[in-house]
């Protein structure tokens, strides 16, 4: 037998005084596909960046790539977070700047992006085309990088990686944002690279994988358990299911009974009709699912709710009974709602503390910048206690975990108890357990009467309490339904 | 028209550069209800116009752009700003007479030109807003005496100024009134409302007065901010090629190091940057900010006098009047100098590294800073202006060298910056000759640490950490920072 592709003897990983990795080991056998699974904080994307030797670690590691191979000898890591940079190197980017334009382009176009991936990796535009296809994504080769929604730079960065056809591809979390069609051309795609002899390490914890992965492991207590394919990862152990906060608990103060009314809603950039017509009426309390593909409308219309785009004053809609532009603030309306959304993520201060980004809530700032008094500060202890931050609460956002930076935004979201709720895929980079338990917050939420807008992607991961749906398809209003019959 | 401060008696010259409050979050309590309602104009839509713009619209107020004929006719690029943003432009006969408030946000070269054309077009009674004073001090712009005439100018380029109210914030700003129009004795009122408008009420404001403005924003942007850096960097990277270095990696160290040195001054001031290098090293890098301080302070000292007496912005004009003869010269030599030619090399340099193979930025910053400084107390400014206008500003510009060096730092900054940039660097580079031939790689180029093992004189550590933290610039900045502490980090190389 061969040696093995990727050999790992005891490796060790501490993270602060913790250790996140202790005496793990695994031998990757030529040929073999992985799927590694853990509960969120355990290890995973550790393990991956190891083995791309992006991060020190102590212990062994050694890869023997296959020299007879034409494929690249590359270990090519895809990260759960996704970067990109302006035309002068920079990736100083702010939240909604998307949305404001500015006469001069400040990123380059996909085109020209991919264009340069191909210079530097010496491969062939030709071969891409398949790729952009699959995806969906070819309409978007003109589009600007900064125009893209957080979806839409997910397909990029997996565009370039499977282009490139490395022998060893590390997929970390790669489905987050994804919208099904996409996800199920993804699986497609992966298939066809690992047929053609890359090996694939995948991270993640869905259901629906390539069929070429035939391998199995968790990461637990510091080391790889090799798992069956039926036994997939639960996370059932570590829940604690603790009351909701009080303060959490009254019902919701309504100003008005319309939330959201909107008459003929266009937006549009240059020629291109990003929504088109659109009517919408959001009554208090009502509980909305919001779907469509990557590219259909769904940020751009949450972003016109938010306040967050210069396009909403052109427009004939209402916002919580007031014609928007009609002298409020964004500050008035942002007071009223709670917010998560991929983007808010992305752009949010990686330099504010875990304590400090659930207290920001208050405000809609992202970090904090003073000091939210006595009330204030005891119901953020409150939350920190009720998503079991407690341990994490003085860490800085960017030294922690995907998911953990998640529950800490999710937090933040629900802190004002609002009128209205905007969740905009809430539970990227959580493991099920603890989607399923924030989808039960929703749902406790609701019951005090929040109005509820939820955009999520995957069926089986939604509220109970949903009882309305909008989709959206090309920028149009595609349906909007009934599911739910409630008093 | 000439120049309004040179009018002025003593008394009143010392009294104007004398206004200087740092104001209290409680004085903003009123938000922007001076101007709800108002139609607000603003004239220009660049960088600085549109993203006032687009603040001001989202705290509620009704916003609307004016230009030029010739620029809406031929859709310019300040046009399509403003029109793709879903404001309503209009030319100057269409929305100034309708206008409550007209904010000038055009170059300073144009102001004359502009204010002229806008003028009789404005109501009675109606404000006319600056963002900086050059006009007003330096030209005697007489404005009608019905018109009041503010200023609100935030510090930080304009992408700053939406990046940071989006996310919550704010970015510091300085406000003045212009005594000679104040009829109302609505100016302050307004100018505080525009201020929270634009998200400033939230990351300081600094009172401060037309006069004082405009002395020292030009001593600072001519010396320590735009002048000393290009002069420092210039001067590296020709020593280190000159010694040897790869020219790339040469480069690449000036192109980001100025950027990364000068993040530690934004967090914790000179002390904080000096504290990056190791003990010996920050002896060292002290004894040589010491002397650059006395080779360099009667030129520090020049420019401020020509400053105050006018000599600076009459040359200055006659250069425009000669159709930016000096201007358009020195720029072009910018862009031929080696640095600017030397593309940064592909080598990784660590954060820490641009502070121990580059002593001598460090050195030219604290001398540099401290000088400019210095000098604007000596001439009657008081420290809170001149901290603005020196230690403030200084990664802001070394950010635009990062992205793309001298040339588009020159770029960047105003006219009349750059011109005050370019008169300083001509008469530094000679200055420094003497000096710059006994420096050796040990303070750019290589690591200062290498081959030494550390040790040095306790009293004398001591002494030079009591010398830079007792200066003033330190103590009125620790003051300043604490309303600043969420400034974001600018993110380096």
């Amino acid at each position: 037998m061969s040696q093995p592709v990727v050999h790992i003897t005891n490796l060790n990983l501490r993270y602060r005084q913790n250790t996140v990795l202790q005496g793990l080991d695994w031998a990757i056998q030529r040929g073999e596909n992985w799927l590694v699974c853990g509960k969120s904080g355990s290890g995973k994307t550790s393990v991956a960046k190891a083995i791309a030797g992006q991060i020190s670690y102590s212990g062994n590691i050694k890869i023997n790539f296959d020299t007879s191979c034409a494929l690249p000898a590359a270990a090519h890591y895809v990260a759960n977070w996704y970067q990109f940079k302006d035309l002068e190197g920079q990736s100083n980017f702010y939240y909604q700047q998307r949305y404001n334009k500015q006469s001069t382009e400040t990123t380059a176009s996909v085109r020209a992006e991919l264009e340069n991936y191909a210079r530097k990796h010496q491969l062939h535009l030709s071969e891409v085309v398949a790729i952009l296809d699959a995806l969906d994504f070819t309409e978007l080769l003109d589009a600007t990088l900064i125009q893209l929604s957080s979806g839409e730079h997910k397909k990029l960065q997996l565009t370039k990686a499977i282009w490139l056809k490395p022998q060893l591809l590390i997929l970390d979390q790669p489905y987050n944002g994804l919208d099904a069609r996409s996800r199920q051309n993804l699986n497609i795609l992966l298939e066809e690279v690992c047929s053609h002899g890359t090996q694939l390490i995948l991270i993640s914890n869905e259901q629906e994988i390539p069929a070429s992965i035939h391998r199995y492991a968790e990461i637990r207590d510091g080391r790889l358990h090799e798992i069956a394919a039926g036994q997939r990862f639960s996370g059932l152990q570590q829940q604690v299911t603790r009351p909701v906060p009080e303060f959490l608990s009254n019902p919701t103060v309504f100003s008005s009974f319309q939330i959201i009314k909107m008459i003929d809603v266009n937006i549009s950039y240059g020629e291109k009709h990003v929504l088109k017509n659109i009517n919408w009426e959001v009554n208090a309390g009502e509980k909305w699912l919001l779907q469509g593909p990557n590219g259909s409308g769904k940020s751009t219309l949450l972003s016109l709710i938010t306040g967050d785009h210069p396009q909403a004053y052109a427009n004939n809609f209402y916002l919580f009974g007031n014609k928007r532009g009609s002298g409020e603030s964004i500050w008035e309306i942002k007071q009223r709602i709670g917010l998560i959304s991929p983007e808010l993520h992305w752009y949010f201060d990686p330099s504010a503390t875990v304590w400090q980004s659930i207290a920001s809530g208050f405000y809609d700032s992202s970090g904090l910048f003073c000091d939210p008094g006595y009330t204030k500060r005891k119901q953020t202890d409150e939350l920190v206690h009720y998503f079991g931050l407690e341990e994490y609460k003085n860490v800085l956002m960017s030294e922690l975990p995907l998911g953990h930076q998640r529950l800490a935004l999710l937090a933040r979201t629900i802190i004002k108890n609002p009128e209205l709720l905007i969740l905009d895929e809430p539970c990227q980079g959580l493991d099920q357990q603890q989607t399923k338990h924030f989808n039960q917050l929703v749902d406790e939420l609701c019951e005090n009467g929040t109005t509820l807008i939820y955009v999520g992607h995957f069926e089986s991961q939604l509220p109970a309490c949903i009882e309305k749906r909008i989709v959206l398809k090309n920028g149009e209003v595609k349906s909007v339904e009934t599911l739910l019959e409630n008093a | 028209m000439s120049n309004y401060f040179n009018t002025l008696p003593l008394r009143e010259k010392l009294n104007q550069l004398g206004v200087c409050d740092f104001m209290e979050s409680s004085e903003f309590l009123d938000g922007v209800n001076a101007l709800k309602g108002k139609k607000l104009v603003i004239v220009g839509c660049g960088a600085q116009g549109l993203n006032q713009g687009l603040n001001l619209r989202d705290s509620g107020l009704d916003v609307a752009y004016t230009l030029r004929k010739e620029a809406i006719e031929g859709k310019r690029d300040s046009w399509k700003n403003a029109t793709e943003n879903n404001f309503t432009v209009g030319t100057y006969e269409e929305l100034i007479p309708s206008a409550d408030i007209v904010i000038n946000l055009t170059p300073d070269k144009q102001h004359t030109a502009v204010v002229n054309a806008i003028m009789p077009l404005m109501k009675q009674g109606a404000t006319l807003l600056y963002s900086h004073g050059f006009n007003i001090v330096e030209e005697g712009m007489q404005v009608r005496k019905d018109i009041t005439v503010i200023m609100v100018a935030p510090k930080c380029p304009g992408s700053e100024v939406r990046a940071e109210y989006v996310r919550g914030f704010g970015v510091p700003t300085l406000i003045a009134v212009h005594p000679e129009n104040d009829p109302e004795g609505k100016g302050l009122a307004q100018a505080k409302a525009y201020c929270v408008g634009t998200g400033g009420h939230r990351a300081g404001v600094l009172r401060s007065s037309f006069v004082a403005e405009v002395k020292s924003d030009l001593m600072g942007e001519q010396t320590i901010l735009c002048g000393l850096l290009q002069t420092g960097s210039i001067l590296s990277f020709d020593k280190m090629v000159e010694k040897g270095i790869d020219a790339g990696y040469a480069s690449k160290l000036v192109q980001y190091g100025v950027e990364v040195i000068t993040e530690a001054l934004k967090q914790g001031g000179i002390t904080a940057m000096m504290d990056r290098l190791s003990n010996v090293a920050k002896i060292r890098a002290f004894e040589v900010s010491e002397e650059l301080k006395d080779i360099m302070r009667p030129l520090f000292q020049k420019h401020q006098d020509d400053i105050m007496s006018g000599e600076f912005s009459r040359i200055m004009m006659e250069d425009w009047a000669a159709g930016d003869k000096n201007l358009l010269a020195w720029r072009a030599e910018t862009g031929e100098t080696a640095f600017e030619k030397t593309p940064a090399g592909d080598v990784k340099i660590g954060e820490q590294e641009y502070f121990d193979n580059y002593t001598l930025m460090v050195a030219f910053v604290r001398a540099g800073v401290e000088l400019a400084f210095e000098t604007m107390v000596q001439a009657g400014i008081k420290p809170e202006s001149a901290y603005y206008e020196s230690l403030h500003e200084t990664p802001l510009i070394a950010n635009t060298i990062a992205r793309k060096k001298l040339f588009e730092m020159n770029r960047v900054i105003s006219d009349t910056a750059e011109y005050g940039c370019y008169l300083f660097d001509q008469a530094c580079k000679p200055l420094l000759a003497d000096f710059m031939s006994k420096v050796d790689t040990d303070l750019v180029g290589k690591n200062f640490n290498e081959g030494k093992d550390g040790a040095v004189d306790n009293r004398n550590l001591i002494a030079v950490n009591d010398a830079v933290r007792s200066h003033q610039v330190e103590q009125i900045g620790a003051e300043l920072r604490k309303a600043m502490t969420a400034m974001k980090a600018i993110k380096t190389a």
